[in-house]
């Protein structure tokens, strides 16, 4: 039997292969965009739904942290620093109050430094609980970010107690840490450590061999090993390339080098393995964690020296030793060290550095921040090249891009 | 071997007495070493200026180098090399020696440097926070540099007097006193009025006045320059501002023709104090009570807006924009120098820029050739700064006349023409009189008149234009040997007012003459070349940055702006700042 | 570790690299001179091994000669060393140095920050254009005399087929 004649013909199979003749076409994600969490503006050149160039615009958030920084005494910076990746505020300080501490030559009493692990370590696991929720938000599964939210709000209910905010907690001092633990604090975090544990459970059940979720995540936006170091990759991006680097092994802080903790390394360094090193690096904060609340011992909890510290308030009150030192460090600052330092810490994106000049005054000279977000998202047109579009949602999440950082 | 056993020759005697110094290494000079560096200074300089001369600071409270050495705070203790029993010694006392090695930072020293500010510190108040000195007080300084220990004192403080009244300027807080004497040597040994001692011994002394003898002394305010605590205080300072929210200009005392150099401190548009300045070769460090008071018409009194038609009692002239007015008055003084009965009254209290922008307007727009001298009344004088001139500017007045050509008349001509009824019209610049009953005689004149206070002749304008004093625009004063002294804008001008040169510049405009300059210093650079060599080496931009503010460092070499740590933005009282600062550019005050 | 690294640079660069000092904190670092940078750098990643270029700021140090620095913050992972090159700039035609993103490609936009915030001007670099600050923005915000409150004029918006913003080419970022 025989096709009728009016009918064409049936078309070739190279014919249905045969790309149709598109326009290039230029969209634009964001800046304010539902899947564009941060307010970034990616221009993307699109050919059908493959991303063919692409390029980022932003300083939205800009709001000038470093000139502001230069203008106020050193230890008026610390706000300013919780305001940068304002998920793990307390990170922030840390690395912040440890250059400022570099700079002057100045020992932290043993306990300060426990205190200034746990909370790091804490707010670590809220920042990738953060992330974890909204990539699984932003691909479509709501209650994931809704288990992760919870977890994530457990700990900043601990953390409220322990300083007084919820989101821009404000912990470290230069020359320690603000207050001691509450009673009782230790044992109410160990529990929401554990509420946290069940809830990454079931974030894991949920996700890790979730079909849509592998599909959309396994083998895009991979960045090689060679290349994540190239681009200057650091953080659970890099090691997600394969490269065990991690400043809190390469270059031990506080008492990293005291506590037993393990160092993911991810294969591929795809979107996938970007999510699974955060799950596990959840774990290992968790643990380093419980070991700090076992080696902690009492004691000091910042330095005992007027030059650095506030005096406690009766002594501000009642002798003009206390309040003349209260006076000069609100109102001058402290007086660090004429010299340049460039201090590093292992924040939850990678690392975090402040690259200090201080002149002998009371305010800083330079303060340049190295965000860890920076090179990652300098990436992103790398890492989505030739992609889908779809597939630039969970690159944008994996890297985890928090604009206050970024954009200073 | 035979040779050993021969009787050695005796020995030469020693000589007696310590060996001779050796020669001195730079002849003439002394050669020593301080923290492992040589000093070479001339024969008796103090070891604490030898130290200073090479960048290391010995710190002190009592020694001033004005005044005679006291040596009684035991603050700059040093270990010296020819220290009798190796005590710490005196730096400010004791005068460098040759090959003498000193040290000034060695466990010892610092351990004896917070000894001493923990006494000093025992029975100090815990007053910083009502404190005037706070943020710019020595003992806040050392503290924290030289000892931030907590106290170890668990007995009652000693309690004393907290608010004495020593005389009209300085009130004495006497728990705050270190007695270090610096005010009693300067009374003696500057002021030469012996009017402050110290009474009582050991805890209980106290500065003191002399029983019927309060300090009045017109150079009574220095004292609480020099105090390096709290203790002495101006009381018309006292609890008025706190110092580390104050910016300094560098500005000029506008009391007499001295023309001392001073800091303006001031927050906001407002004017709080003048301190003096240094300066060698005019005031030294020190400045007259009036003098320091005479920042009060800077705040007070002012003519803010401008006014057409004359006041009459209580109903003053109608306020209108500043254009306009000056419109009028341009209209007003153009007919009147047609007519030839025009005169132009100065007043030696003007900048120089004022003065020469003005009569380059006279001389210009309205063909005057000759300019009368307003002015302040003389007042007292003495050997020492206060002059008998009682404004600051004549000099340049005089030499501004001359570049631009025009003749200079005193006040009594200026009457005996209006009297004569040659004068029917005055163009006032400055509305100061030589004596405030006069003003009666020259309100029948039409007046235009350009005034920065209040006064009988303002009030008697038919066009008042407000002018800024120097606190608001930049400038230079001439004093009385010649000498050109720059000041610098405090704020911008308040209200509506311009400087004085602003303001000729605008009525030269609606005259038709050029003057408008965009700043003083581009009046001084287009006119400044008609004074000739009159003001010697002056240059414009030349203001001495000596003599920072003590206490609260300014930020280090490198920033800009110079602002005090704690300081916090001004707050415009109109517009925003960046709006005020392109209208103190703009002379005509409107839209560019 | 790294002072090895510092003495094998010392020697092999004798006119490069000078002043070679131990920082706070025992940080080794040196000044390399402005026209040599790439060179040292490039013998650092091969050589050495200094694979990761995390941070290369610059400061402002207004009133001394030269009046810039560019600093580059060196790691080496497979050492576990650091190093931290200081090269100085001067102002005006020659604020210019040569860009190391053919060494490290993550130096990209940390030199456009460097560009954007204090106008040092990498020659060499594939797209130097401002970083934070928008393409109408007039001077250089971290330099030590942009006042701290200075106000800029809104800019007005621009056209709709100019949403491809500054001068780069647009294949790349």
């Amino acid at each position: 039997m025989t096709a009728p004649a009016h009918s064409p013909p049936a078309p070739s199979a190279q014919e249905n292969d045969a790309p149709l003749p598109v326009k290039r076409m230029v969209v634009n994600l964001g800046p304010s965009h539902p899947a564009m969490h941060g307010v970034t503006r990616a221009v993307v050149e699109l050919e059908g739904e493959t991303i063919r160039a692409m390029k980022l615009d932003i300083g939205f958030l800009h709001r000038g942290f470093e000139k502001s920084c230069e203008t106020v005494t050193w230890g008026q910076c610390f706000p300013y620093t919780d305001r940068l990746n304002y998920v793990s505020s307390i990170m922030n300080n840390v690395g912040f109050a440890l250059a400022v501490e570099k700079l002057c030559r100045l020992e932290v009493p043993e306990r300060a430094r426990y205190l200034r692990v746990v909370t790091s370590e804490l707010h670590r696991i809220c920042d990738h609980l953060t992330l974890v929720g909204a990539m699984a938000m932003e691909l479509g599964a709501g209650t994931v970010f809704f288990f992760a939210i919870e977890g994530r709000d457990l700990i900043w209910d601990r953390l409220t107690e322990l300083c007084g905010a919820r989101l821009t907690s404000n912990y470290a001092r230069i020359g320690g840490v603000s207050r001691d633990l509450p009673e009782g604090w230790a044992d109410k975090t160990l529990r929401t450590l554990d509420r946290v544990a069940e809830l990454c459970e079931e974030i894991h059940g949920l996700l890790t061999r979730n079909r849509i979720f592998l599909d959309r995540t396994r083998g895009t936006g991979r960045v090689p090993r060679q290349d994540a170091i190239e681009l200057g990759f650091t953080g659970p991006c890099l090691r997600a390339s394969g490269e065990a680097y991690d400043v809190r092994k390469a270059f031990p802080y506080l008492v990293y080098d005291r506590l037993d903790f393990d160092i993911p390394v991810g294969a591929n360094g795809d979107n996938f393995d970007r999510y699974l090193m955060r799950m596990e690096e959840m774990r290992q904060s968790d643990r380093i964690v419980r070991q700090c609340f076992q080696q902690m011992q009492p004691g000091e909890i910042i330095v005992q020296d007027f030059r650095y510290a506030l005096p406690p308030k009766p002594l501000v009150y009642g002798t003009i030793e206390g309040v003349m030192a209260h006076f000069k460090l609100v109102m001058e600052g402290i007086k660090v060290p004429a010299g340049e330092a460039y201090s590093y810490t292992e924040a939850a994106n990678g690392e975090l550095g402040f690259y200090l000049v201080s002149d002998g005054g009371g305010r800083p000279y330079k303060l340049g921040l190295r965000a860890p977000g920076w090179p990652m998202l300098a990436a992103l047109p790398f890492m989505t090249k030739d992609a889908l579009l779809a597939d630039l949602i969970p690159t944008f999440d994996s890297i985890n891009m928090i604009g206050g950082e970024v954009e200073q | 071997m035979a040779e050993d056993n021969k009787p050695q020759a005796a020995p030469p005697p020693k000589p007696a007495g310590p060996p001779p110094p050796p020669p001195p290494k730079n002849p003439g000079l002394v050669t020593a070493t301080i923290d492992g560096r040589e000093v070479v200074a001339k024969p008796g300089t103090s070891v604490i200026e030898a130290a200073r001369s090479l960048g290391i600071t010995i710190p002190y409270y009592c020694y001033h180098k004005r005044l005679s050495v006291a040596a009684n705070c035991r603050m700059c203790l040093v270990e010296m090399s020819n220290a009798p029993m190796g005590k710490l010694m005196p730096a400010c006392q004791m005068p460098l020696a040759e090959g003498v090695v000193v040290k000034t930072d060695t466990p010892r020293v610092k351990d004896q440097q917070r000894a001493t500010l923990e006494f000093l510190l025992l029975s100090h108040p815990v007053d910083c926070a009502i404190c005037d000195q706070a943020g710019e007080c020595k003992l806040q300084d050392y503290y924290q540099t030289y000892d931030a220990q907590p106290s170890r004192l668990d007995i009652p403080k000693v309690k004393k007097a907290k608010r004495v009244w020593l005389g009209p300027l300085v009130t004495l807080d006497q728990e705050r006193c270190i007695l270090c004497t610096r005010c009693v040597r300067f009374m003696r040994e500057v002021a030469k009025e012996p009017q402050l001692g110290v009474a009582e011994r050991g805890t209980d002394s106290f500065i003191e006045t002399f029983p019927g003898q309060p300090l009045d002394s017109k150079y009574a305010g220095n004292v609480v320059d020099i105090c390096p605590v709290g203790a002495l205080t101006s009381t018309d300072f006292r609890f008025r501002g706190r110092v580390w929210f104050m910016s300094s200009a560098r500005s000029i005392c506008t009391g007499c023709s001295r023309g001392c150099n001073t800091f303006l401190d001031y927050l906001s548009d407002t004017s709080y104090r003048y301190r003096p300045r240094e300066n060698d070769a005019v005031n030294q460090e020190w400045m007259c009570d009036d003098g320091r008071l005479s920042y009060k018409p800077l705040n007070r009194d002012r003519v803010l807006s401008a006014r057409v038609g004359r006041s009459q009692g209580e109903k003053a002239g109608e306020v209108v924009p500043r254009q306009a007015a000056v419109a009028r008055a341009a209209q007003l003084l153009s007919e009147q120098a047609r007519a030839g009965r025009l005169a132009l009254l100065l007043s030696p209290s003007v900048s120089l820029e004022d003065a020469l922008v003005t009569l380059a307007v006279a001389r210009e727009g309205l063909s005057l050739v000759e300019a009368y001298l307003g002015g302040r009344p003389d007042g007292w004088q003495d050997q020492f700064l206060k002059r008998a001139d009682e404004n600051p500017n004549r000099r340049g007045l005089e030499l501004a006349a001359q570049g631009m050509g025009l003749t200079l008349r005193p006040f009594a001509d200026l009457l005996e023409a209006v009297g004569a009824g040659e004068v029917r019209a005055l163009w006032a610049v400055g509305t100061e009189l030589p004596s405030e009953g006069e003003a009666v005689r020259l309100a029948g004149l039409t007046v235009v008149a350009q005034a920065t206070n209040d006064g009988p002749l303002a009030r008697a304008a038919e066009v008042l234009l407000p002018a800024s004093p120097h606190a608001e625009s930049d400038g230079t004063f001439v004093n009385f040997e010649g000498r050109a002294q720059r000041f610098e804008m405090a704020y911008f001008p308040r209200g509506d007012s311009r400087p004085h040169w602003s303001l000729a510049g605008e009525l030269g405009r609606a005259l038709g003459v050029s003057q408008l300059h965009a700043s003083a210093r581009e009046a001084f650079a287009a006119l400044g070349p008609r004074l000739g060599a009159a003001l010697g080496d002056f240059r414009w931009d030349s203001l001495p940055s000596v003599g920072k503010r003590p206490g609260l460092v300014p930020l280090a070499a490198g920033t800009v702006d110079g602002r005090l740590p704690g300081y916090r933005e001004r707050v415009p009282s109109e517009g925003s700042e960046d709006q005020r600062r392109a209208l103190a550019r703009l002379p005509q005050g409107g839209r560019p | 570790m790294s002072k090895a690294v510092i003495a094998a640079l010392l020697e092999r660069f004798p006119d490069a690299v000078t002043d070679a000092y131990e920082g706070v904190g025992g940080d080794d670092c040196a000044f390399v001179a402005k026209e040599r940078i790439v060179e040292v750098c490039r013998h650092l990643r091969e050589v050495e091994r200094f694979d990761l270029a995390p941070y290369i700021t610059a400061v402002d140090y207004l009133g001394m000669e030269p009046r810039f620095e560019v600093v580059y913050n060196l790691v080496s992972i497979p050492r576990s060393a650091r190093v931290r090159l200081r090269v100085k700039v001067p102002e005006g035609d020659g604020c210019s140095v040569p860009s190391v993103t053919g060494v490290w490609r993550g130096a990209d936009w940390f030199e456009r920050y460097c560009y954007d915030m204090y106008g040092i001007r990498f020659s060499g670099h594939p797209d130097l254009r401002r970083l934070f600050m928008y393409d109408e923005f007039v001077g250089h915000p971290l330099r030590k005399d942009y006042p701290l409150r200075g106000r800029q004029p809104l800019v007005p918006e621009r056209q709709v087929d100019e949403n491809l913003r500054g001068p780069g080419p647009a294949t790349r970022d």
